[in-house]
């Protein structure tokens, strides 16, 4: 019985360590989520608070990562309906219709030293686009382009159809696409060097960038 | 370009393109000067979002409170542990009082063992004594009237011994077999043996004064109340009628109610002594 409660005790404490390797992209997908570091902070505290504990009574079997977001996300969801039934509150789909227009965006805070990322100019402009796209759009670039989920995987977080998945991202880049453009010219652009491959070469590039 | 082919270049560089899709994909962009300029224009959006990260830094407050959350001892955030605790402490308590009960009951029995009635461990030895043939009769006769006779000038109470009228077809079921004078408190009890098929009955009686039946199981029936308890194998029914007390012994079964029939023989007072069985 006590090999069993340390044995126990062992994998409860990897999970932990599992579970805290996320935190950054947790914090980075609440912040997406919901563009107020106060609501990220709590969003994120409550998803490890629930971890923990759901993982106390039962270790998730497969993915921890995917399970993580999976439960910020619930918990998300779940407060904004519980903010939607509250009177006086303000109409958080607003963005939905709008493209953002509505929200207070984290550009309007960039000032508060708690919030500002210290990083050049170039990566302020990519947060900014990011957050001037709808939640929706906002979801799936965070998932696929900045914590490599892959579409199954995003549509378990999300609870959405794959293809619903495929066709968000696909908007979502357009969309980013339109505000980045200036910028994506500037930058990574590739090399006389790397024009001259073979056509076999240039494939294996692209595929290595990503993966 | 049309919307499919940026569609498949998506899916390529989102390494959703699988098998043989993903093959006709690369030999066509191998060829396709078109296809590859806009997979490069892809991929290096990919590449600024990819030197973006992280878009936020995570506040070292809500680190360190992270991390005390996981430092934190499972058993004060985790309420299976909780459960499980109640759990250990329900089941704890459970036992203990199952232990104290026991005890009780225990303690109880044998305070039980401790109070018998010692009119009926005089019954149950006396009745064993001459079972064994340590303990004569001092008279021998299978007459209710001759025994009664005998007690009248040793006992300090009147006791007059039933007699069983004989029917034909109906022979005696019981026979008495003779009685003896047993001390008791300083005085006589009347000591009565009978047999029935060869198995050994035997009534003890004194005044209601000397001893009172008590300890045992307590049975009400008739407007009486009898104390049955078992002693070495015996069993033994007491009770006190009409100013007197009496054990009657026997290895009878249940609570011994067939010894009754002699003072009861008829059919209608056996049927009387039914609340007598389990």
């Amino acid at each position: 019985m006590i090999r069993r409660w340390r044995a126990r005790n062992h994998a409860e404490r990897e999970f932990e360590r599992q579970a805290l390797a996320y935190l950054e992209g947790l914090y980075n997908f609440a912040m997406a989520l919901t563009r107020d570091p106060t609501e990220a902070e709590d969003l994120v505290q409550e998803t490890y608070f629930r971890a923990f504990r759901g993982a106390a009574q039962k270790l998730p079997t497969g993915d921890v990562k995917a399970w993580l977001f999976t439960i910020l996300r619930n918990i998300w969801i779940n407060e904004r309906r519980r903010k939607r039934r509250q009177p006086d509150t303000e109409e958080l789909d607003a963005e939905e219709e709008d493209g953002g227009s509505g929200w207070r965006t984290l550009a309007d805070e960039r000032h508060r030293p708690d919030v500002v990322h210290e990083q050049n100019a170039l990566g302020q402009e990519i947060r900014r686009a990011i957050e001037s796209l709808p939640a929706v759009y906002r979801e799936v670039i965070v998932l696929r382009f900045l914590e490599g989920f892959s579409y199954s995987q995003i549509a378990a977080i999300i609870g959405c159809p794959a293809g619903t998945v495929m066709s968000r991202i696909s908007r979502a880049r357009a969309e980013l696409r339109k505000r980045l453009t200036p910028y994506r010219e500037s930058a990574a652009s590739p090399s006389s060097e790397a024009r001259e491959r073979t056509a076999s070469g240039r494939i294996r590039e692209a595929g290595e960038i990503h993966g | 370009m049309g919307e499919h082919v940026v569609h498949l270049i998506e899916l390529y560089l989102d390494e959703e393109l699988q098998g043989e899709e993903r093959r006709q994909f690369e030999a066509h962009v191998a060829e396709c000067a078109e296809c590859w300029a806009r997979l490069e224009h892809e991929q290096r959006l990919m590449a600024l979002l990819a030197h973006a990260r992280p878009l936020y830094d995570v506040p070292e407050s809500v680190r360190r409170h992270i991390e005390q959350l996981g430092a934190r001892p499972f058993w004060t955030r985790v309420r299976v542990f909780k459960w499980t605790l109640g759990l250990a402490a329900v089941i704890l308590t459970a036992l203990v009082i199952r232990v104290v009960v026991h005890d009780a009951v225990r303690r109880s029995a044998a305070d039980r063992a401790d109070h018998r009635s010692e009119f009926a461990l005089l019954a149950a030895d006396t009745h064993q004594r001459w079972v064994r043939g340590q303990l004569p009769l001092e008279i021998r006769s299978q007459s209710p009237e001759e025994i009664s006779a005998w007690f009248a000038d040793k006992v300090p109470f009147n006791l007059k011994l039933p007699s069983f009228r004989e029917l034909p077809g109906q022979p005696k079921p019981y026979q008495l077999e003779g009685a003896r004078l047993v001390g008791f408190k300083n005085d006589y009890a009347a000591y009565i043996t009978y047999r029935m098929r060869n198995r050994p009955i035997s009534l003890l009686v004194t005044s209601e004064t000397v001893a009172r039946p008590s300890g045992g199981e307590e049975i009400r029936s008739q407007g009486l109340v009898f104390h049955f308890e078992e002693i070495n194998g015996w069993k033994i029914l007491t009770w006190s009628d009409r100013g007197l007390t009496y054990a009657l012994v026997s290895d009878f079964e249940e609570r011994g109610q067939a010894s009754c029939i002699v003072c009861h023989p008829s059919a209608s007072e056996q049927r009387k002594l039914e609340d007598l069985r389990r």
